[in-house]
């Protein structure tokens, strides 16, 4: 589906159905259009749909909705459906990839989305972010084998799946580097001798000093983000400001608490 | 493995078919309905007594860079003439209209009032939803006169378009005035970088940040409350709120111009319409007061932005004020074929009867032809392989 909405064929492709029903089946052309946007035609200024990022942070988020008075079943959770409906039918959960919760988020598709900053920064995307949840805190490190010369930097092979994030911080040190971008287990890189060093998520740094990496400067931290569109905001005032005040409430509630 | 290889060839091979990214046709049902969509604004800005103007589609970088900023014309297409000169194909109108009103046009009386509907280049996008390299516009600008019925009247513009397009229900158009952040950055004796983050910060509603900052820029706490984000948007109570948490003269006569333009638009029951939005503070270094963002159900983004522009003729040697809009004939459109996709099929272009050939008389088939065509009705000539 990123892909798909990402590439302008796509559209392409689906103007082309919608004119070829001009050849007789027209009907069939308009409900297939129909079918390929479902959530465009929602025009409903009360319901959200929502974007969550899979994995700990959609359980993090949907602990946090809990206390802020929207509920999930359980079942509909259990069920591994990649949409359901909260409760009282104000929002619609839709669960998907971090990386793809600001492409629904942008297009309008989803109205909010939770997502970590780390996937904001890198996906650049136009996007508003009223609320820090303070849900699934880490860090954005560079991490290099231990006892490598941290600072001696002539040409550095970095490997990460954060290619701009990298290529903008050292960037912005007049580093010259090489950005390797790989999709996963990017701690493995440096052991290989793919990369100098890597720029990647750490939590608790375990899984770095498990393979003999650790932490040289951290870039900045990352915590769950609400991200609304722009358009829903203007559109949908009263339900994205709900939902902002429900989650405000029960965030300031938690760090206070801290 | 080896079939694998041969596949991925054919997908990434570099042949003819392929079209640019952004780029793409227009026909059809869709192709028919921008048309009509563009003919409506027209129709529009003409009963508004607005003169067609079309600019050239190419032109020194140089007019764009002094008449959208640096950052913006670097989104343009550049090429260069065959002097060295760099040129640039059309990213926006206005820039080419305010050269106009202050050159060609110098001598004519005030305020000018030009429309136009034209296809803009971005090599650039904005945004990620927004793809398009080649866009269509229809907008208006009126050069030469200031204050508030000046504004009013671009505003009412944009709003009677978006009534008889039928989206009256759905539109949300979103007020602001630049000088309220300028005043606001002027108190805090902001430099450029803290205010293009302070800018930042608003613009995507961070209201963490905000607070960061606000604390880091501020030796006494602001007084009269928190500075919350949420609350810059709404109607007249978001300038009384407002007023409370602002006291800088600068930021106070924008405020109350805001103010007096909501009157109005309140006693021409046009509420429903109109929001004021103190967050929105995009195109900062271009536009001098009133703001405005244009949103529509169905469209993920905005469908038009306007404002107040007083600066941007004395590039061209003549300060005057003026204000203007456009409209994203691109994205009204898609909003339209999509609501017009759930009421009802699309409906045939077919319509013209066919004539058919008689055997071999070419002569009296198109004299046939020719006489329908007098009566102003469809034709289609059935053709010899035609089925």
């Amino acid at each position: 589906m990123k892909s798909e909405n990402l590439n302008p064929n796509y559209v392409n492709s689906r103007k082309d159905s919608m004119i070829g029903g001009e050849d007789g089946s027209s009907e069939n052309a308009s409900s297939s259009t129909r079918a390929a946007r479902p959530s465009s035609f929602h025009y409903s200024s009360h319901m959200l749909t929502v974007a969550l990022a899979k994995g700990r942070m959609q359980d993090e988020a949907l602990a946090l909705l809990g206390r802020a008075g929207v509920e999930v079943s359980g079942e509909a959770l259990a069920s591994r459906r990649l949409a359901v409906e909260d409760a009282e039918g104000c929002y619609r959960f839709v669960f998907v990839k971090p990386a793809d919760v600001p492409v629904y988020v942008e297009h309008g598709i989803a109205d909010c989305g939770v997502v970590g900053r780390d996937v904001l920064l890198e996906s650049e995307a136009d996007v508003l972010q009223p609320l820090d949840l303070g849900i699934s805190r880490c860090r954005i490190v560079v991490a290099a084998p231990d006892g490598a010369a941290a600072h001696d930097y002539g040409m550095l092979h970095v490997a990460t799946k954060y290619p701009r994030i990298a290529a903008a911080h050292f960037g912005a040190r007049g580093v010259p580097v090489e950005i390797i971008q790989l999709s996963g287990s990017v701690e493995l890189a440096p052991v290989l001798g793919l990369a100098d060093c890597i720029v990647d998520l750490v939590e608790t740094g375990q899984t770095l000093a498990d393979n003999g990496l650790r932490v040289v400067e951290t870039i900045t931290e990352s915590t769950g983000r609400l991200v609304v569109n722009r358009a829903s905001y203007q559109l949908k005032a009263v339900a994205v400001a709900r939902l902002i005040k429900a989650l405000r409430e029960v965030t300031t509630a938690v760090e206070s608490k801290a | 493995m080896r079939r694998c290889r041969v596949t991925q060839r054919s997908i990434f091979m570099n042949s003819l078919s392929e079209i640019p990214g952004g780029m793409r046709y227009h026909f059809g049902a869709e192709a028919r309905l921008q048309r009509s969509i563009e003919d409506g604004c027209m129709a529009v800005f003409d009963g508004w007594s607005y003169e067609e103007i079309a600019t050239p589609s190419i032109d020194y970088y140089a007019l764009f860079e002094r008449g959208m900023g640096r950052q913006e014309a670097q989104r343009a297409f550049r090429f260069t003439d065959a002097d060295g000169r760099l040129l640039a194909l059309r990213p926006d109108v206005t820039s080419s209209v305010a050269r106009a009103a202050a050159t060609l046009f110098a001598g004519r009386a005030r305020p000018l009032r030009f429309c136009y509907a034209a296809s803009v280049f971005r090599q650039r996008s904005r945004s990620h939803a927004e793809w398009r390299r080649e866009s269509r516009q229809a907008g208006c600008e009126l050069v030469g006169a200031g204050g508030r019925a000046a504004d009013i009247e671009t505003l009412l513009i944009a709003a009677e378009v978006l009534e008889r397009l039928g989206l009256r229900s759905g539109t949300r158009i979103t007020l602001n005035n630049v000088e309220v952040f300028n005043g606001l950055s002027e108190k805090l004796a902001l430099d450029t970088g803290a205010r293009e983050e302070m800018r930042r910060i608003i613009d995507t509603r961070d209201d963490s940040a905000l607070q960061e900052f606000i604390r880091h820029h501020t030796t006494q706490v602001a007084q009269g409350g928190e500075w919350g984000l949420a609350r810059l948007a709404g109607q007249r109570e978001v300038i009384d709120e407002a007023r409370r948490l602002i006291s800088n003269p600068r930021s106070r006569v924008a405020l109350d111009a805001l103010d007096e333009l909501w009157g109005v638009i309140e006693q021409l029951e046009l509420t429903d319409l109109f929001e004021i939005d103190l967050g929105d503070v995009s195109g900062l270094d271009y536009y001098t007061g009133l703001v405005f963002k244009v949103y529509v159900a169905g469209a993920g983004s905005r469908v038009g932005s306007g404002g107040r522009y007083d600066d941007l003729t004395v590039n061209f040697g003549r300060r005057e004020p003026a204000v203007g809009f456009v409209l994203e004939l691109d994205a009204l459109t898609e909003v339209l074929m999509r609501r017009a996709a759930t009421m009802e099929p699309a409906q045939s272009h077919e319509s013209g009867a066919p004539i058919v050939e008689p055997d071999g008389d070419a002569a009296g088939l198109f004299r046939e032809a020719r006489q329908r065509r007098a009566a102003n009705s469809r034709v289609r000539i059935k053709q010899r392989d035609e089925g």
